[in-house]
This record gives C-alpha cells, sequence and structure tokens, in this order.
C-alpha cells in the first residue's frame, strides 16, 4: 500500500481558500490528501494550531496566505 | 447631468479629482482637488464670445483628434455647467504672459487667470464609483494601419463624424472630404485577442451595427462590410436589430482581418485600401477593396484605475477592471464596505445594464441611509478588557488600524466598523485577551481534530 499523507491545509479566506474554492467550482480536481481549515487571515495561526494537527495524527501542515 | 445640476439635494464638483479617503463605511473623509477653470462659475453666462475670440487652437479630444478647439473650451455641447475652462498649456497668457483676449471681450467679466486650486474635505457615508472605460489604442496593432492610412478610424471618430453637431456637421466623409463609397467595419480590435485583451468587450457588436445602419442611411450608395468573429446581440430587441441590418443589405463576414494596406495587386485596387481576410465561412482569403475602415475598438480599463484602486482601496481583476465583492450575488459592492461600483469600471457593458447596476448601487446607499444605522461583518475581533494587561502588542500589528489604546483604563479597545476580523491580534495577543468572533481558538482547534477523524 503507498504512503497517504493527511496535511492540514489553513487556508486564508481571500486568497488560498478563494483559489480552492474557484478549483471546485472549475471542477477542477486536487488531491484530498489536504483537508482544509479556513481562517480569515493566515496572521490567525497560531503555533498551537500545528501542533495540534500533529497531535492528532497530521503528516504535515500547509499554512497559505 | 442637467437635472443632478439643479438638484438641491445633489453638489455636483465638476473638474475635480479625489485625492484621499480614509475612515470607514458611515463615515469617509474625503479630500477633493478643485481645478481652477480661471472662469468664474457664478458670473459666466455660457453666451461663448470667449471661445470665438480666443486666438489658441488645439485637437478636440471630445472629436477624438478630428475637430479642433480653442485654448478656452467648452468641453462638448451639452457640458453641465455650461461654462468654459482654460487650457494653460495652450493659452498664451500662460505660455507667454500676453492676449487675455477672453478677458476683454467677456461682459460678465468672469475670467479669472487668478484661481488657484483648491482642496475641499467632505464627510460622506458611501461612495459610488463610476469611472468608466479607456478606448483601446489601435495604432499598436501595427497590421491595420491606423494612424498610418487618414481612412482607417475608430469608432469613436465614426461617431463624432456622424453627429450633427460634430466637425463634419454629420456627414461621413474620407480624408479628402468625398463620400466613401465603400466601407469595412472591423469587429474585436484589440477584445478576444489574447495579444491585447482576452474578453470580449460586448458593446462592440451592437455599434458596429448602429455605424452600418447610419451609414445605409446617409450614404446609400455605398457598400458595406461587417467583418466579424461571433455576432454577439444578447440583449432586448438587439437580434431583432441584426436581422434588420442583414436586411437592410449590409455584407457579413465572419473572419477578422489580418492586414490592411494600399499596395494594389491589380488595376482595380488603386487608390482603395484593401482589408485582407479569411472569409471562415466559404474557406476563402478575399480582398475587399474600401475607401474607409471602420476599428471596433475594446474597452479597456482607465489608465489611471490603478491610483483609484489605490485610494478607495479597491482590488482589481486579472483584465484590470475594478474587482466586485461576488461576480454573481453581489456585483455592485466591492470588499470596501460602504464603496460601491457601477458601469464599466467594473467591466465592458452597455447602457442598460450600466443603468441597471448604477440604480442597484444608488438602491444599496439609499437603503443605508434610510436606515440610519449599517450593518458590520459579525466576524470580528474583542478584547477582553479584564484579561487585557495593556501591552499593545495588538496595536502595531492591525493592519486596518481598527485598535487604539484607551490610556484611562490601561487596556487596547477594537472599533468594530474598521475591523475587517482578520485575526492577526487574536493570535498574537500573549494575554489570550483577544477573541476572535466565529473563528475562536476553540473552534479552529476543533475543526482540525475533525478534519483529522
Amino acid at each position: 500500500m503507498s504512503f497517504e499523507p493527511k496535511i492540514v491545509g489553513i487556508l486564508c479566506n481571500w486568497c488560498s481558500y478563494a483559489g480552492a474554492d474557484l478549483a471546485g467550482t472549475s471542477r477542477k480536481k486536487y488531491a484530498p490528501n489536504v483537508r482544509i481549515v479556513r481562517v480569515m487571515c493566515s496572521g490567525r495561526v497560531e503555533p498551537g494550531f500545528i501542533l495540534k494537527a500533529f497531535q492528532k495524527g497530521a503528516d504535515g501542515v500547509l499554512v497559505c496566505g | 447631468m442637467a437635472s443632478v445640476r439643479s438638484n438641491k439635494n445633489i453638489e455636483l464638483m465638476t473638474y475635480s479629482e479625489v485625492t484621499d479617503v480614509s475612515g470607514y463605511v458611515g463615515s469617509f473623509k474625503v479630500s477633493v482637488k478643485q481645478k481652477p477653470r480661471y472662469v468664474d462659475i457664478t458670473k459666466c453666462t455660457g453666451c461663448g464670445t470667449c471661445q470665438e475670440k480666443c486666438p489658441m487652437k488645439t485637437d478636440n479630444a471630445f472629436d477624438a483628434g478630428l475637430g479642433k478647439r480653442k485654448a478656452i473650451y467648452t468641453p462638448f455641447p451639452q457640458a453641465v455647467p455650461n461654462v468654459p475652462v482654460i487650457d494653460p498649456a495652450v493659452c498664451t497668457f500662460f505660455l507667454k504672459g500676453k492676449c487675455r483676449a477672453c478677458e476683454k471681450f467677456c461682459e460678465a467679466k468672469a475670467i479669472d487667470f487668478n484661481q488657484k486650486e483648491k482642496i475641499a474635505e467632505l464627510e460622506v457615508g458611501n461612495i459610488i464609483i463610476t469611472t468608466g472605460f479607456d478606448s483601446f489604442d489601435p495604432s499598436v496593432m501595427v497590421q491595420f494601419g491606423y494612424g498610418q492610412y487618414d481612412n482607417v478610424i475608430t469608432g469613436v471618430q465614426f461617431e463624432r463624424m456622424s453627429n450633427a453637431s460634430g466637425p463634419t456637421d454629420g456627414k461621413i466623409m474620407l480624408k479628402d472630404g468625398s463620400p466613401p463609397q465603400s466601407v469595412a467595419i472591423l469587429h474585436c480590435i484589440g477584445s478576444r485577442d489574447k495579444n491585447y485583451h482576452q474578453y470580449c468587450s460586448r458593446v462592440c457588436c451592437m455599434y458596429s451595427l448602429k455605424f452600418a445602419h447610419l451609414l445605409r442611411e446617409k450614404v446609400p450608395e455605398a457598400t458595406v462590410y461587417q467583418l466579424y468573429i461571433d455576432m454577439r446581440c444578447a440583449g432586448s430587441g438587439y437580434e431583432e436589430f441584426y436581422e434588420r441590418i442583414q436586411e437592410e443589405g449590409v455584407n457579413f463576414i465572419r473572419g477578422k482581418a489580418g492586414e490592411i494596406t494600399d499596395m494594389a495587386e491589380a488595376p482595380e485596387e488603386q487608390g482603395k485600401l484593401m482589408v485582407i481576410v479569411e472569409d471562415t465561412l466559404v474557406r476563402r482569403k478575399r480582398r475587399l477593396p474600401v475607401d474607409m475602415v471602420v476599428l471596433s475598438t475594446a474597452l479597456e480599463p482607465r489608465a489611471d484605475a490603478e491610483s483609484v484602486a489605490k485610494t478607495f482601496s479597491l482590488s482589481r481583476k486579472a483584465d484590470g477592471f475594478f474587482l466586485e465583492k461576488h461576480p454573481k450575488l453581489d456585483p455592485v459592492a466591492t470588499t470596501t464596505d460602504g464603496v460601491f461600483i457601477a458601469g464599466c469600471c467594473q467591466g465592458p457593458k452597455d447602457i442598460p445594464d450600466t443603468v441597471a447596476q448604477a440604480s442597484a448601487a444608488a438602491a444599496r446607499v439609499l437603503s443605508m441611509i434610510s436606515k440610519g444605522s449599517v450593518q458590520i461583518e459579525s466576524a470580528t475581533a474583542v478584547v477582553d478588557e479584564e484579561l487585557c494587561s495593556g501591552c499593545r502588542i495588538c496595536n502595531d500589528l492591525c493592519s486596518y488600524n481598527a485598535i487604539t489604546f484607551d490610556e484611562e483604563k490601561k487596556v487596547s479597545h477594537i472599533n468594530e466598523a474598521l475591523c475587517k476580523g482578520c485575526g492577526t491580534c487574536v493570535a498574537a495577543c500573549p494575554s489570550g485577551a483577544i477573541t476572535g468572533r466565529h473563528f475562536t481558538t476553540e473552534q479552529i482547534m476543533s475543526e482540525i481534530e475533525g478534519v483529522l477523524v
């Protein structure tokens, strides 16, 4: 069985989340390995969020903004 | 415009420019630069004597370079207010310190060479931006010879020519004054073209049809060609108009011209402009001998769109037009609360669509005014004054200047009207005193747990 990482994507509402949304409305596909959490700005991200993701079994955390 | 000016509730500021905007919805402070027109608007009767007596001439921008105007001029016949303005770049008095002919002949004593630029400070609740568009300059498309051949003109120039108060008194004529025997109207110049603008300018098909109609009416013996990529006649009564023009005997050729040249390959081509086009419906290259070519140029964002966007904190789309809040659900509002857009500054559109959007923008502002209060986003940050230590870290971090420090209580305070809810302060607060509504730490933590189940 190949390795399927679990990645938590913490995305800014205005750019990267809007981009992910656009991918959806344009019917484009992206890997289901990224699970998205929306924030109003990447500035909202606290170190605790990232640690929490790793603690709960994430293989990677993607902060976009 | 005249009724706008006479309405007592509207203050019309012409020859003015917004230089600075601060504040927020319901309480904007706007600085307006009022340029000197060197004519006292309260004394001028609009008699026009000054324009007759002025000795200096220059190209008339309103006539797209076809006609001339004086150094003191009214931009166009129906201009509001009907008061001329002196162009200091052309006026002899400003250039050489002599002349003052307009002043001598003005019976109303309205000429005032001492006028200075003024800055007006306004307090407004809402702003509607309707700065319009620029017309694409086709001289960059050298294959069409605009600027090289006298009788290759733009749609705006044709429009001025066909106007009864225009530079030719409404006569369609070649540079030598004779009527054209054949005219080609070329669609999509600069639009639907990946080298220039990818978008469709929406209005060109219809105005090109109008030009064909005017030509059939004013120069009935002339042959008229329409060279189109696709005819886009969507709108009330538009398709019917298209059919009517087809019945009027206009030749429609599906294909975009590749080149316009005056190089004759046969005796009958002598002295003509040759339009070289692939007629894609019959799959044949054609050479059309014509006397006049009208280029239906694209609508593009105004040259100063970038600085206007900066002044009003607007975003722009990839094509350069102002970005609306939502393309389908909120095409009138912008990402700045209290700032609305209407017309071609948002994207190319025809007059009915512009009127609809402008009415919508006016209605949105009216509903805000009649309510007397504004609804703001609920996702803002709030400071728990009990927990705030007064360290002021958040004060400088806020990109929207929404956080002030209460010197008396020694705590920070967030102005909810300015807060965009980004949460930067929430993450930065060492005491955990700031809560980001709808994006609390507990909520985000639970979400992270949720996505990893």
